[in-house]
């Protein structure tokens, strides 16, 4: 009883909790604020990382496997799988509107199933919008629907609505389609993405703004050539193609029509990955259904004959067509919501086998596939992320561990100021418990008061991370997030409510083992020596 | 309760020796004393006697120092000197109060929380929500009593070295103890107050049957209690009584 009453006195009475507070407060709301943004970007990436790749990829690289269609006929039977696309990843040059070569990745997808099982769609840049984002704050974005105004339509570039080309172009995209300038008629497009050929400029709205290439010849002089890839850019794409055992043969070149240009939020994806019609790149790589020449030895062990190139005498040979079927590298599948991507995993393996044993000999074996969820895919860039987050965490934590030694020391010093308060109660027959009760108790509230604060002021501060930042740009100049420089356009700002939990209860523990050891030596003290403490 | 010729406080062979680094300063040798039920005893003693340091070591605040003879404080049949923990915080708390030379009131509660502070350590955070309008009531009514009802809301650091005295006799009689120890609590009072404040102690000693060891240098304190007791060399030198018992 005695120790809420003196709680509350001693609160409202001095400076010192007060800092104490605040200390604890200012911790919280770092740790919160860095946790949360750290975490927010970890999320960030990783749901950018695994836009193109599904949940789970049943992959057999270079050669490839056959009769995909039957698996994917099969996996979308299965309960729990969603979708199943067929992908072939593969390598090729690609020559950029500038004449620059570059090795690429190279993917044939089917845009139809492709849509099905991954978020490609949302990725295309090259489509309307609304409203401009939300650090363009000038709308010099290209891609928003204005209406039309007659007045500033040709002074000013920006005022003019272009919105029904864009959503030619991302119609185009989504069908990996575009009108042959001459005939007008449709024919298969490939998507890039939109950092893969350097003509757009990012600018520090977080935006993309379109720039002519400048093609250097021999004689120290440079062409430009006007060019926004959607409408009229193309790539040319080398690649090479495969004998029937997956063995290179000889170099395959076309040229690829752009549709449109995909931003996934993964630089590295944005700056080196191709698509390319599934069908096109399987006739470019051979991996297309194709009759070949089969021989096989007669069954008369006496026929001969003689080998046209050497002259010499072999058995007999029998000629046959025989159909070799179109071949993937993978088929990648999206698990039913609600389904962990280990999962659809183990579902995809069980599915496999099933389709290794209908097909014997000509697939792979259920034993020798690999089967990789998206987490595997992009093992490093997570890991090398969390890690990141873990360092950035432990270091902030350290500092924040100095708050329990600052809780302790603002509390050993108003337990030594209250020494004769202790002595007095002490003397009045306060037990040594019911002291340390008072000074834990008073450590808690402390803590309580500081955590709520302090993780109310981080929740503010996360959740209105950008515009404070926007703010802190305009008015102080400085900007640390620069979307030149940082993939995202908005600095990532969710709480997690756990994250948030777990905060809260260790800035009032920090404070509870604060106060603990001040209060165990003041409530051990002497009531007589307690109350000649000057 | 126990019969008139039972004292109910005993003292016997009480030592207490400071320790000041290598130094011994030893203040009491041999301290023996015994009081009746109802008795009002004065002690007399020059300063640095060991008035104060007596009193403490009967109201169980502090330990007597070990010598050859066995030392007991016995009161109302129990040895305080050898107590453990626990039941010297409940003799402190329920059947001592204590009036302190210096007063020692809380600077941050007002002075009815002074006051009913007492009671809040005694009966805990239950057992006080139950009493705490009858202990709220009785606080006032001897702060009335003292002359200080218009100053319940104060803080006690507001308040002039006679009226924080008040207070703090307030304060040691709020549980009804049965052994008041009194270290010269009428020292700053001018002697209207100071026998205004002896008169409420004396009705509380008829009304309660309380005991009052009392330390004054004020011979006119001195001659309205029982007996008076002086204190010299460490030891009780004088033991006069005026008066009997009224009991
Ligand atoms: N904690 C302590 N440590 C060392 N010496 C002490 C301590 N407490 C008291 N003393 C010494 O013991 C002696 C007696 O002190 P005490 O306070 O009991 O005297 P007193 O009789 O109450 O004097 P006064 O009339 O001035 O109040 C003094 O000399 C004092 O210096
Ligand atoms: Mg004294």
């Amino acid at each position: 009883m005695y120790q809420s009453l003196l709680t509350r006195k001693y609160l409202t009475s001095k400076i010192m909790p007060l800092l104490a507070m605040a200390a604890v407060m200012l911790s919280v709301a770092t740790i919160l604020i860095t946790w949360s943004i750290m975490g927010g970007f970890l999320n960030t990436l990783l749901s950018s990382g695994r836009v193109m790749i599904g949940d789970v990829a049943v992959v057999w690289p270079n050669v490839g496997f056959a009769h995909y269609d039957d698996l994917i006929e099969m996996l979308e039977d299965t309960e729990g799988i969603e979708a199943a696309s067929p992908v072939i990843e593969s390598f090729g040059m690609v020559k950029l509107p500038n004449d620059q070569v570059e090795l690429m990745q190279v993917k044939g997808v089917d845009p139809a199933s492709f849509s099905r099982v991954t978020s490609f769609e949302d990725t295309l840049w090259w489509h309307p919008i609304e409203k401009p984002t939300s650090k363009d704050r000038d709308g010099e974005d290209l891609r928003i629907i204005r209406v039309n105004d007659p007045e500033t339509k040709d002074i000013d570039e920006s005022a003019n609505d272009y919105s029904a080309i864009f959503t030619e172009m991302e119609k185009n995209g989504k069908l990996m389609q575009r009108p042959n300038p001459i005939t007008g008629a449709m024919e298969p497009a490939g998507l890039i993405g939109i950092e893969l050929t350097g003509l757009n400029d990012r600018t520090g709205a977080g935006i993309y703004a379109p720039m002519n290439p400048i093609i250097p010849n021999a004689s120290g002089g440079y062409e430009s050539d006007s060019v926004f890839m959607p409408s009229n850019g193309s790539i040319g794409l080398t690649v090479l193609s495969l004998d029937s055992d997956g063995r290179p043969v000889d170099p395959v070149t076309r040229t690829i029509p752009v549709a449109n240009e995909f931003q996934t939020g993964i630089y590295e994806v944005d700056s080196s990955l191709v698509l390319v019609r599934l069908d096109l790149l399987q006739k470019m790589l051979r991996m297309d259904q194709a009759e070949r020449v089969v021989r096989t030895e007669s069954t008369d062990p006496f026929a001969f004959e003689r080998d046209p190139q050497t002259g010499e005498l072999r058995p007999k040979m029998i000629e046959s067509i025989g159909i070799d079927p179109a071949r993937v590298t993978s088929v990648i599948v999206r698990g039913a919501d609600g389904v962990d991507a280990n999962d659809t995993r183990e579902i995809v393996k069980q599915v496999y086998a099933r389709f290794a044993h209908k097909h014997p000999g000509e697939v792979p074996s259920e034993h020798i596939i690999m089967l990789r969820t998206w987490e595997d895919t992009n093992r490093t860039m997570i890991e090398a992320v969390k890690k990141e987050t873990g360092l950035v965490l432990f270091i902030f934590g350290i500092v924040s561990f100095t708050t329990v030694f600052l809780v302790l020391a603002i509390f050993w010093s108003m337990a030594s100021e209250k020494t004769r308060d202790i002595g007095i109660l002490r003397a009045l027959g306060a037990s040594t418990l019911g002291i340390t009760w008072l000074w834990v108790r008073y450590g808690a509230v402390i803590g309580l008061v500081g955590s709520t604060l302090g993780t109310a002021l981080g929740t503010i501060i996360v959740i209105n991370i950008n515009g404070i930042h926007g703010w802190m740009g305009q008015t102080l100049g400085i900007v640390i997030w620069d979307p030149r420089v940082y993939y995202f356009v908005e600095i990532p700002r969710e709480v997690e409510v756990s994250k948030a939990l777990i905060v809260f209860v260790v800035g009032i523990l920090t404070c509870i083992l604060g106060a603990l050891i001040p209060a165990l030596h003041s409530a051990r003290m002497d009531p007589v020596k307690a109350l000649r403490f000057e | 309760m126990p019969s008139a010729t039972t004292p109910v406080l005993d003292v016997r062979n009480v030592h207490k020796t400071y320790k000041l680094g290598r130094v011994k300063v030893p203040v009491l040798h041999g301290v023996d004393l015994t009081m009746d039920h109802g008795q009002w005893t004065a002690i007399l003693g020059s300063s640095g006697s060991g008035k104060s340091t007596l009193l403490h070591l009967i109201g169980g605040l502090d330990r007597t120092t070990k010598s050859s003879n066995a030392t007991t404080i016995v009161f109302d049949g129990r040895d305080v000197a050898s107590m453990g923990k626990g039941a010297l915080d409940r003799y402190r708390s329920s059947e001592v109060g204590f009036v302190f030379q210096f007063y020692h009131l809380l600077p941050e509660l007002s002075v009815l929380e002074n006051v009913t502070v007492g009671a809040m350590i005694r009966y805990g955070r239950l057992g006080y929500m139950s009493k705490r309008k009858e202990t709220e009531d009785r606080a006032k009514d001897l702060l009335d009593r003292f002359g200080l009802s218009h100053r319940l809301r104060h803080r006690s650091k507001e308040l002039s070295g006679g009226e924080r005295q008040r207070v703090a006799i307030a304060r040691a009689l709020i549980n009804e103890p049965r052994l008041l120890l009194a270290d010269e609590p009428t020292g700053n009072l001018d002697r209207k107050t100071g026998d205004a404040i002896l008169d409420v102690l004396a009705e509380f000693r008829a009304q309660h049957g309380l005991t009052m060891l009392m330390v004054t240098h004020d011979q006119h304190v001195a001659k309205r209690a029982d007996r008076v007791i002086r204190l010299i060399d460490g030891r009780v030198q004088t033991d006069e009584s005026q008066v009997q018992s009224p009991f």
